[in-house]
């Protein structure tokens, strides 16, 4: 069984030789290709020769697609921060003020900035590795988009104090999403994971993510195609998981890293996926024995009712996060398989 | 009314991220003909303060810390017209910024307001800040504490560079290192690694903080 057979079964519930394991790492594919980071996220050749590192060094059940927000924020007009360790960042809106977001063009996949590098890069990492291994694509929510163009402060101030503004930049806004999912999809995506910062505990209470922003999300999912996961890059979920299930396309949730996982299928029901959920900040740091404790807590949590990725839960996992701990989650994995039986 | 119940009002307010209600709570307290000096230390900052407790006791949201941090700018502004044009603030200068390489600056922007609305003179460099630049303002306006805002643990370990700075120029004790953002709240054992001398876990929290430190800096001071 490969990592594509496994995943698409453990999504839609038939047996696997081993539960699959998911490492976000896309900076990491520079580290072992001595590439730098700005040759690495501008350069397709570069980032599909990182990605190829990742393979033969650890071989997850996942291929990532270039997941850099800094190149939408670039699209739409900001200015990037290139760090050496680091995936790049948003330096600089492209804008300040709502009434200017809405009058920014919207960026064309195909030939705006960095975006066609993202594209080509997700089209060669295809030709590779198609019905081998999953190729994910990654996008933010439309939550947490405008902040991408117009700042994450001017964004609050937005949604909190003038919903109907926040509304109007949304909806402006869905189609360049859309857009950008559905070339993601052409391009061979095999899989979309929303990041949707504002289905985080920590950023907004359920009443505010309920009412202005599952709207959206849910406008923006019945108009892509393909498959999807929503994740909060890391935050608390559980106080909005009961609100997921019926999202058309739906086949996951990557749970916050603090979110009990027992709570997390009870709300989601049976069918939808559960990724997670070892902590970003753990994983540099831990030794591989801890980390290889926390992967078997989770698996032996929800593994083996299916339906289960173990994965880290959060955004790009640093540079610095030893080898041999990213080991340990996939050496957990077999030996948790085995002792369900998995495979037999 | 008593200021204590307006105070309470307004904490209310705030919770309830009523904006202007808590204007109006302000323009009563103005109305009443209670000094404005008086209107910020007596029903503004032990609102502030209670917001704190709050915070250490239940979860409260970024977004809801937004809300109050805005309503306690809108309230500091009514009291104060002309705050640019206005004497500075009365408790000291200090001086904070997101570190080099760190550009999420919203938590800064929520401790900005609340030390300017508990009544710190705030020089806030912005994002990216080098190590050389957060000093180097700092002696320059006689601060006693820099903050040092940090989003992601990769960010944050470059505070260690403003850590170096500080000691290498003989000013250790003498100028402390406020550090803060949301990874020193999920690996509190950063703070130290990073070599900060003290942390909040919000921006409602942040006055009692450089109230600490700039105390404990005065004290070994020449």
């Amino acid at each position: 069984m490969n990592a594509y057979q496994r995943v698409m079964n453990t999504l839609t519930g038939a047996p696997v030789d081993r539960l699959p394991v998911f490492a976000v790492l896309g900076a990491y594919g520079g580290k072992l290709t001595n590439t730098d980071l700005r040759t690495l996220y501008s350069d397709a050749g570069a980032y599909v020769a990182g990605q190829k590192a990742l393979q033969a060094e650890f071989g997850f059940d996942l291929v990532l697609c270039p997941f850099d927000f800094s190149a939408i924020s670039e699209a739409f007009g900001g200015e990037v921060a290139w760090c050496a360790d680091q995936v790049p960042n948003m330096k600089r809106p492209a804008v300040q003020e709502v009434a200017a977001a809405l009058r920014l063009p919207l960026p064309d996949p195909e030939v705006t900035g960095r975006l066609p590098f993202i594209l080509e890069a997700t089209r060669r990492l295809s030709q590779i590795y198609r019905e081998q291994v999953p190729l994910i694509g990654v996008l933010p929510g439309p939550g947490i988009l405008p902040a991408l163009f117009v700042g994450m402060d001017r964004w609050m101030d937005t949604v909190l104090f003038d919903a109907a503004g926040a509304r109007e930049l949304m909806d402006h806004t869905g189609s360049f999403l859309v857009s950008w999912a559905n070339a993601l999809l052409a391009a061979g995506a095999d899989c979309l994971v929303f990041t949707e910062g504002m289905a985080a505990a920590e950023i907004v209470p359920r009443g505010i993510f309920e009412g202005q922003f599952l709207p959206h999300l849910a406008q923006v999912f019945a108009r892509i195609a393909g498959p999807k996961v929503v994740s909060s890059t890391g935050g608390s979920m559980n106080h909005v998981l009961d609100l997921f299930p019926g999202l058309e396309g739906l086949v996951g949730v990557s749970a916050g890293s603090r979110d009990d996982l027992a709570v997390a299928r009870r709300l989601l029901g049976t069918e939808l996926t559960l990724i997670g959920n070892l902590d970003n900040l753990t994983l540099p740091t831990a030794s591989a024995a801890e980390v290889t404790q926390l992967s078997l807590a989770r698996l032996r949590s929800s593994g083996a009712s299916g339906h289960f990725i173990l994965g880290n839960s959060g955004a790009d996992l640093p540079q610095a996060t030893p080898p041999e701990n990213l080991r340990a989650m996939l050496e957990a994995a077999k030996s948790y398989s085995k002792e369900i039986g998995c495979g037999i | 009314m008593p200021s204590h119940e307006l105070s309470e009002k307004l904490l209310n307010a705030m919770i309830n991220a009523d904006r202007s209600g808590a204007a109006q709570i302000i323009d009563e307290a103005l109305a009443l003909g209670i000094d404005p000096n008086q209107v910020i230390a007596r029903v503004l900052d032990p609102a502030i303060v209670r917001l704190g407790q709050l915070w250490e006791e239940q979860a409260m949201s970024l977004a809801q810390n937004f809300v109050a941090a805005k309503i306690a700018e809108d309230a500091l502004l009514r009291c104060i017209p002309t705050l640019e044009g206005a004497p500075q603030g009365s408790k000291g200068a200090v001086v904070i910024g997101n570190v080099e390489d760190d550009f999420h600056s919203l938590g800064r922007r929520a401790v900005g307001l609340f030390l300017a609305a508990a009544g710190w003179e705030v020089h806030d460099l912005g994002n990216d800040v080098l190590a050389e630049q957060f000093l180097e303002k700092a002696l320059e306006v006689n601060a006693h504490v820099i903050g040092a805002s940090a989003m992601m643990q990769t960010t944050a370990l470059n505070i260690r560079k403003l850590r170096r700075l500080i000691d290498e120029r003989g000013l250790t004790g003498r100028l402390k290192l406020a550090v803060g953002g949301a990874v020193f709240n999920w690996r509190p054992e950063l703070v130290a690694e990073v070599g900060g001398d003290g942390t909040a876990h919000n921006a409602v929290g942040a006055d009692q903080l450089f109230l600490r430190l700039q105390a404990e800096a005065k004290g070994v001071a020449p």
